[in-house]
């Protein structure tokens, strides 16, 4: 029953064979196996860290991109704002100018004489008080002596009342360049119709047509009261 | 007797063999999932550096692009300026005249309190 040496010989070669063939197709597979792991993993892995670089790279150019628009805007408003000064600084100018040419106005004496009677006129109307007192500068005077009677003339043919106008002996400073002032009730109130007084109403009054006088109408502008 | 040690000595020297075959296999394979991880580092690496250049031309571009803005926005608020200046010369003498005008048109009117009065007794 013993098997010969040869068989044996042979058995055992076939089995060593057998050995060595698992042995290698379980090689394979493992190397097999490692290649899609490895596949997967390095996949992954480039996956993930790419989106991070990715989401990092998009956020500091995101912030570029804002501080650009916000550069942009500022030195937009930068240029508006210098443009709006200089127009406002330029009608400055110009009311300073005028205000220093508030002399051409009393050159004419008669026109200016007939200006006094209606400043104190234009005063004792919104007063409405029985004794007025009037300062003007020292060298109007006497033009204001002349016309006061006139003035409360006017005043007692529209108001149906009568009143005394006294001329004060302080006088307005010699920087003003015409008009007067008037006081009543001991001096507790005052109504200034001076001409500098009433340039720098019409400053604020007629600032509208001021603008478009030097500048132009404005095609921006959409209420007009 | 002894050809059947020797056999199974020649059995046991086999699959010593084997399990170094299947050993060095599974070291292969630890080895080839390291070189993922550092193939994929490259990779980001070089990916990075690429991100980078890009984003330093763009940062370029936007500040060369600012100062152009800029320059662009100087000369238009000078010209603006010199036009409101060319403006005011042409037409100041005409609105000066007509301020000091103004001033000098006066128009007396009752205060609103004697007019209420006045429209009551009629």
């Amino acid at each position: 029953m013993a098997l010969s040496d040869a068989e044996v010989e042979k058995q055992i070669n076939h089995m060593k064979k057998f050995i060595k063939q698992e042995a290698h197709e379980k090689a394979d597979e493992i190397m097999i196996k490692a290649e899609e792991e490895f596949n997967i993993e390095k996949g992954r892995l480039l996956q993930n860290e790419k989106r991070k670089v990715s989401n990092y790279f998009e956020r500091r150019e995101k912030q570029l991109e804002l501080q650009k628009k916000i550069q942009h805007s500022n030195l937009l408003n930068q240029a508006r704002l210098a443009v709006l000064k200089s127009r406002d600084d330029h009608i400055k100018r110009v009311l300073e100018e005028a205000s220093t040419r508030l002399s051409e106005v009393t050159r004419d004496s008669a026109h200016y004489q007939q200006m006094l009677r209606d400043l104190v006129a234009q005063g004792l109307f919104q007063l409405l008080e029985e004794e007025v007192t009037v300062r003007c500068r020292q060298e109007d005077v006497g033009l204001v002596k002349n016309v006061a009677g006139d003035a409360i003339r006017s005043y007692e043919q529209a108001t149906k009342k009568t009143c005394k106008v006294l001329i004060d002996t302080t006088h307005l400073p010699a920087e003003c360049s015409g008009g007067v002032e008037l006081f009543v009730r001991a001096g507790k109130i005052k109504c200034t119709n001076t001409l500098e007084s009433r340039l720098e109403l019409m400053g604020t009054q007629m600032m509208p047509e001021i603008r478009t006088g030097l500048y132009g109408v404005n095609p921006s502008r959409h209420f007009m009261d | 007797m002894a050809a059947q040690s020797q056999g199974i000595k020649k059995l046991m020297q086999a699959e010593k063999e084997a399990a170094q075959v299947v050993a060095s296999a599974r070291k292969k394979k630890a080895q080839r999932l390291k070189e993922a991880k550092e193939e994929a580092a490259k990779e980001i690496e070089e990916y990075r550096k690429q991100r980078e250049t890009l984003f330093q031309d763009k940062q370029q571009k936007y500040a060369g692009s600012k100062d152009d803005f800029a320059q662009l926005m100087q000369e238009d608020t000078q010209k603006k300026i010199k036009e409101i200046e060319a403006q005011v010369d042409t037409n100041k003498e005409a609105v000066i005249k007509r301020l000091l005008e103004l001033v000098s048109d006066i128009k007396p009117e009752l205060h609103q309190n004697i007019l209420l009065q006045q429209q009551k007794e009629k």
